[in-house]
């Protein structure tokens, strides 16, 4: 059970990151209704000078194809980007270490982890090599794999553009839903003059703030490579350094997740103490959290953003109840400065808005914190990832709307809208390819001998252990989280191209689909007459019991052959 | 229109944004905070290095291997997840003051005033104690000259 001390520490946290929301909530409004801002002084001639630079108009309005289209487009010529820099990183700048170039099917998958806001990372940043501090011939994985580092360079141009570039993608789209909703909208906004500005006005402030309190608060940021020292009892370390603290700021804040390091924020120079472990948590949740608001400023209707963002926060607390069951004290794989306590609260903070990052190595973790984690993870907006969580929370609404319409026999609606056969139909296939793309390639793993590979056994008493490995990885792929058992081990071509795949799909059909609902609602017909009240606490408590009944019918049986299982066999066992 | 002119017609200037953004988010924007850093914080940002006298002994916040029975150790590497955990318990500290007092002949009480000294990881009601290695062994050796001199001439090496 939780002592009373940690437990005011979570309200304290999540109590300032809702009000920091609700703070930054006005700013991030005027963004996406490029309403003048005490900015434009500043930004407005860098704005125009890039639009000018891409040859576009940013007053022009866009259908939800062309915005949809616009959005995949630019991210593809990004991965194209960021995957040249991968391959090719033996040859270019900022490579101290000699790491040589990431093999075709790994660069394949990084970069659409990195530009999904997945992050899964089958590398080890900082390599494992066999002669630091060079770092031209690397260590293998158990399948005979080389488990690669990165340079300087691609932590930059490659993984940190990325971070930037996904996030500032999700809240675009958050954004275009919206305004698909927003009564008497006339299109979905601009993507170009959305993404710039979310970078310009949102990402780059708050992130160049953030980076500079991580410096001061012990995270590395230099270009130097890694340093040699000699220790007191004549023995020499090596230092793993780098530009640390720009991409930890972006890879919270965005809830990419990827960290610098293979340990991730368990590695003491991505998070040093417990100071840099609470910023890090309050990062992730602002924007997810910020947006929730967001929504209900934008309809001109504040009071419609409670269920989603009450919704988000209530199965939160669920998943909080169930991984704080359990007595939490430092266990192996965890990390002194963080003990039991900030190890099961990041698992589950990262879990709920998709981040993905880690503090303490997953396989320390109990049976029931890694259960409460793959609820964060399948439900996707607890309160979810950078601008998503809020779209599969209006998908989790239409679909109760349309519950609640068939219990009482009348036409669902919401907003004033009625909701079509056709918003059903959409609506379930966005909520259908999350199951689709998580337990066809589970099975699909198993069945082709691609997990015995990995060195998961098949027919052991651990077996429910290695069956939540494999189920983790594509649940973490296609939610975007990123969190991750595998790491370097999954660096085999099957697990490669198969998580990309899923990263993919999970990522863009989805974000497709809903916006194509979005755009049909643009000049629908709205009554003022209110049939069902969807800002009520009755309506929210439906919310909720929906969601859950959705996301266990569908993947019970899967959870029941892996944390559940283990759970019951360590209870058997002894932990 | 269709899907093949519409895509022609948004690549041209979504090759240019993605260029630019790479630009503004993978170089300009990680070389401000660099060179920001270097000047506010330039200690934290070169990886909290510690120094004896004037050679560098190690960084605070990775953990090094003390074998010797008069330093604090570390925790095993393959318990933590970083597997350079640079803190130790305070429990885990107290348990190593019978076995250094006997090595320097530093008295345990002197000790234990020297682990309560160096206690991090708690603010007012809230965390979880802990201390870090390198920041006690620096301290022993530093308040402790001679002891260590006589143990280990080379440890003050220049």
């Amino acid at each position: 059970m939780i002592q009373p001390a940690d437990f005011l520490t979570i309200i304290l946290i999540l109590s300032s990151a809702i009000l920091a929301a609700r703070l930054l909530t006005p700013h991030i409004v005027k963004i996406f209704t490029y309403a003048p801002s005490r900015l434009d002084r500043f930004l407005d001639p860098i704005e125009k000078g890039i639009y000018r630079l891409l040859g576009v108009d940013p007053s022009h309005g866009m259908g939800w194809r062309e915005y949809f289209l616009s959005a995949v487009i630019i991210n593809i010529f990004q991965m194209a980007l960021a995957f040249i820099v991968f391959v090719f990183q033996g040859g270019l700048p900022l490579n101290p270490q000699g790491f040589p170039g990431l093999g075709l099917d790994l660069a394949f998958m990084q970069v659409i982890s990195f530009a999904t806001n997945t992050n899964l990372q089958h590398y080890n940043g900082e390599g494992v090599c066999t002669q630091l501090p060079n770092c031209s011939t690397l260590s293998t994985n158990s399948a005979g794999q080389p488990i690669p580092g990165l340079s300087y360079l691609s932590q930059m141009t490659a993984v940190q553009f990325l971070q930037f570039t996904s996030a500032a993608t999700g809240i675009c789209v958050a954004a275009a839903l919206i305004r698909g909703f927003v009564a008497g909208s006339k299109d979905m906004g601009n993507f170009y003059t959305d993404f710039v500005r979310s970078l310009t006005r949102l990402l780059f402030p708050l992130c160049f703030v953030a980076a500079l309190i991580f410096v001061g608060l012990g995270v590395p940021q230099t270009l130097d490579g890694y340093q040699i020292l000699h220790t007191v009892e004549g023995s020499t370390q090596t230092v793993l350094v780098g530009p640390v603290a720009s991409l930890v700021s972006i890879m919270q804040l965005g809830t990419n997740g990827g960290g610098f390091f293979g340990a991730n924020s368990a590695y003491p120079f991505q998070n040093p103490n417990p100071a840099s472990d609470v910023f890090q948590i309050f990062l992730m949740l602002l924007i997810p959290t910020s947006l929730c608001f967001v929504y209900g400023h934008m309809l001109g209707k504040r009071k419609e953003a409670r269920p989603i963002l009450w919704g988000a926060y209530a199965l939160f607390a669920i998943d909080l109840l169930i991984a704080f069951i359990p007595n939490y004290s430092l266990g192996p794989g965890m990390e002194v400065r963080f003990g039991g306590f900030f190890t099961s609260f990041w698992t589950v903070v990262t879990t709920a808005v998709t981040t993905g990052s880690v503090n303490s190595s997953l396989f320390g973790n109990h049976p029931l914190v890694i259960l409460s984690a793959f609820m964060g993870m399948l439900i996707q907006s607890t309160p979810g990832g950078k601008g998503v969580g809020v779209m599969y929370m209006v998908m989790y609404i239409i679909i109760t709307v349309f519950i609640v319409g068939l219990m009482s026999g009348r036409t669902p609606e919401y907003l004033g809208m009625k909701i079509s056969a056709r918003d059903v139909k959409l609506v379930m296939i966005a909520f259908l390819v999350h199951p689709v793309i998580i337990l066809v390639p589970t099975v699909l793993a198993y069945a082709t001998g691609a997990a015995s590979a990995i060195g998961v056994c098949v027919n052991c008493p651990a077996a429910s252990t290695g069956f939540t490995q494999i189920f983790y990885e594509f649940t973490s792929a296609a939610a975007n989280n990123g969190s991750d058992f595998l790491g370097a081990t999954g660096n085999t071509p099957f697990f490669n191209i198969s998580a990309g795949l899923v990263m993919f799909l999970g990522r863009f059909l989805p974000i497709g689909v809903l916006l194509a609902l979005a755009g049909s609602m643009i000049n629908r017909k709205r009554t003022s007459e209110i049939g069902l009240k969807t800002d009520s606490v009755t309506f929210t408590i439906v919310l909720v019991g929906s969601i859950l009944l959705l996301v266990v019918l569908t993947f019970f049986p899967f959870l029941a052959l892996g944390p559940i299982l283990e759970f019951f066999q360590k209870r058997v066992n002894g932990f | 229109m269709s899907l093949k002119r519409e895509i022609r017609q948004t690549s041209l200037p979504a090759i240019r944004l993605a260029v630019i953004s790479m630009i503004l988010c993978g170089l300009l924007f990680p070389l401000l905070v660099t060179g920001f850093a270097q000047v506010l914080f330039p200690g934290q940002a070169d990886g909290s290095i510690a120094h004896l006298g004037t050679s560098k002994i190690g960084s605070y916040l990775i953990a090094q291997n003390f074998s010797r029975p008069f330093f604090f150790q570390s925790r095993n590497s393959s318990l933590s997840a970083s597997g350079v955990d640079p803190d130790i318990t305070l429990q885990d500290a107290q348990s190593q003051v019978a076995r250094i007092s006997s090595a320097t002949n530093i008295t345990r009480d002197q000790l234990n005033t020297l682990i309560n000294q160096h206690i991090e990881g708690t603010f007012w009601i809230f965390g979880y104690p802990y201390v870090n290695v390198l920041t006690l062994n620096l301290a022993l050796i530093q308040s402790y000259q001679t002891v260590y001199q006589q143990l280990d001439p080379n440890i003050f090496r220049q």
